[in-house]
């Protein structure tokens, strides 16, 4: 497979998102763009212009009319994707680490950084899925994070039950998405070490969680249970589920960015790494950035998926007949029976 | 045709004359006939760079691929362009978008990380290789090495077994080389036509023991030189080999001398065995074969 190099940012990416349908590619980087892309062929579509930071997180909505962006200007914006209009601006005390719509795109949470006095939190709103209807002003849920370390990632379980969210010291919350009240509380990394990616499988009944303690875990959204490990030799900073038929995990990250200039690329681990879901096995590996892997995403239709690193590129891969071919022997006997 | 579409019939501007207008209506319109097999022959008249008259015949085959897209899809690859990209053409921009080195990925069970990916076809070359070749035990003609033979304790390696088993493949031809496929390896010195002739350490000038004296008794003081001048009277000689002491230089009290032809040699032999040669009488014989 040749990849596809997009260079529409200058700074190291941070997010970055495919549409529900795969067609388009939304990145965010920590030089205050948006930018969408064509997966097909990489042509750039547009950029959304306004944010006064660096940008930390970018999601859209199931039917690709809404985006909805977060960063260091301590604001989350809302943007008609097709028009590039900026639509409306939530204004907070602190950065936000992320924002995810759910399954039906009727809500949206985003995620307060704890810092300066303010309280690390999770804030849901009721969107308006009319690009030109009002959106509120006041947030449907807040969940104060007080008692646990500060939330990192979070997201909507299936059916918009649960919000799941990941925090600072490893561990794992499960909330009502309704109450706000907290229902599970697990440790399913190395206790002190950074959830920094949650990701979901494409029915968002379970989910995988990447961690600095080179691990990643899939876990399930109900009974937050680990289902399964994967071990890695470098701290991990993304995790993405490939869509069925295929069965993989992939992992990207790499050491931590300040220490990228003291060591080679080939030291730094900056590939993306595929795992077996089920068998935990690594299979493969794609390299190509030479700085860690900030975020990895998959083609919701599983024909391609993109990285986007502390170099500034997203890369985008389609991948070849090997990837929908590979079986492990078990597999193939399973089949002949 | 297009220029003189795009040139009105009204004008005179003398500046437009020059773009030859006429020489596009002169030429025929473009022949497409459909050939049995399904293809078309167009064939094109057209002047080309050098405003040489140029036919072009070009044979067509059509097919419809079909593709199901989605509607959601296909609208919204419509869509104008917004932001910095807006009213551009379609299709990806190099400032923006560049296609990256061929990537060959591969998903293998048992996969090792570390370079292990690069190594892996060579390996399987050497594996493939070795599938080829065919192992054959020289005890039991089993197909493993000797050296793993279950039997190795049992029975006697060189026994019945091997020399028939060389003879075979010597009589099949030393052209096979290295063992060919069908043979077990054998080395260079049996093959056929290549009786003794295998390459030897010792380089360019090879040495002719039919021709070769050894020379005993010869003085501490002798040299290489003096050795050859009283050996060459009798025929060329190919080589003077005079052993020294490796640390005081003096000579060890033997030599070797190769003449280009046998006869020579043995006239040497018979004369200078005898000889007196500073204060010692020299021996001189035909050198044993070196094995």
């Amino acid at each position: 497979m040749r990849p596809i190099l997009l260079q529409g940012h200058e700074r190291a990416l941070t997010q970055v998102k495919f549409s529900k349908e795969g067609d388009l590619i939304f990145s965010v980087s920590k030089d205050h763009i948006i930018c969408a892309w064509y997966s097909a062929n990489g042509e750039r579509f547009g950029a959304y212009k306004a944010h006064q930071g660096a940008l930390w997180t970018v999601d859209v909505d199931p039917t690709t009319t809404l985006l909805a962006s977060g960063g260091a200007d301590n604001t989350i914006r809302l943007w008609e994707v097709k028009t590039g209009k900026l639509l409306k601006t939530w204004e907070y005390g602190t950065a936000i680490k992320r924002v995810e719509f759910s399954e039906d795109g009727r809500q949206l949470l985003g995620v307060t950084e704890k810092r300066a006095g303010q309280l690390s939190t999770i804030i849901v709103y009721d969107i308006n899925q009319d690009p030109e209807g009002q959106q509120p002003n006041e947030h449907s849920l807040r969940i104060v994070v007080d008692d646990i370390p500060k939330v990192t990632v979070a997201g909507f379980s299936y059916l918009t039950k649960y919000i799941i969210s990941g925090h600072e010291d490893g561990s794992v919350t499960q909330y009502d998405a309704k109450t706000g009240e907290e229902l599970k509380h697990t440790y399913p990394h190395e206790e002190g070490s950074l959830v920094t990616d949650l990701q979901w499988s494409s029915d968002r009944t379970y989910f995988i969680t990447a961690s600095k303690d080179k691990t990643a875990k899939l876990i399930d959204a109900t009974t937050l249970d680990v289902l399964k490990t994967y071990v890695t030799d470098t701290p991990l900073n993304s995790a993405a589920i490939t869509p069925e038929p295929t069965n993989y995990v992939i992992l990207g990250g790499g050491q931590a960015a300040m220490d990228v200039t003291t060591t080679s690329a080939r030291q730094g681990k900056f590939e993306a790494r595929f795992y077996h879901k089920i068998f935990e096995e690594e299979v493969g590996r794609v390299r190509g950035h030479f700085g860690p892997l900030n975020y990895v995403a998959v083609d919701p239709t599983g024909k391609c998926y993109c990285s986007g690193g502390e170099d500034g590129y997203v890369r985008v891969h389609h991948f070849d007949p090997p990837y929908f071919d590979f079986k492990f022997e078990v597999e193939r006997e399973q089949e002949r029976r | 045709m297009a220029a003189a579409v795009q040139n009105p019939p009204g004008r005179t501007d003398w500046a437009d004359d020059d773009d030859s207008p006429d020489l596009a209506t002169a030429l025929p319109a473009p022949q497409i006939t459909k050939n049995k097999d399904g293809t078309e022959t167009v064939v094109t008249i057209f002047y080309n760079e050098e405003g040489k008259k140029v036919k072009r015949t070009q044979r067509i085959r059509r097919t419809v691929v079909k593709k199901k897209e989605n509607p959601r899809v296909a609208e919204r690859r419509q869509w104008a362009k917004i932001g910095p990209e807006a009213g551009k053409p379609p299709g990806p921009r190099p400032d923006t978008t560049t296609l990256g080195e061929n990537i060959i990925f591969r998903p293998q069970a048992g996969f090792k990380a570390g370079g292990q990916q690069e190594a892996n076809p060579q390996e399987d070359k050497k594996a493939e290789a070795l599938k080829k070749m065919q192992i054959k035990c020289r005890i039991c003609s089993g197909d493993h090495f000797t050296t793993k033979c279950p039997f190795k304790d049992t029975m006697a390696p060189e026994g019945d077994a091997a020399p028939v088993d060389m003879d075979a493949v010597a009589g099949d031809g030393g052209a096979g080389g290295g063992g060919g496929p069908g043979g077990s390896y054998v080395p260079p010195h049996l093959r056929k036509g290549g009786a003794g002739a295998g390459e030897r350490m010792g380089g360019k000038y090879e040495r002719d023991d039919l021709a070769t004296l050894r020379v005993t008794n010869v003085s501490e003081m002798a040299d290489e030189g003096e050795l050859r001048d009283a050996f060459e009277r009798f025929g060329r000689v190919t080589r003077v080999f005079l052993a020294k002491d490796r640390e005081t230089g003096r000579a060890k009290g033997f030599a070797f001398v190769s003449y280009a032809d046998r006869g020579d040699a043995a006239r040497a032999c018979e004369k200078m065995d005898g000889y007196g040669y500073h204060h010692l009488i020299l021996r001189v014989e035909f050198a044993k074969k070196s094995t």
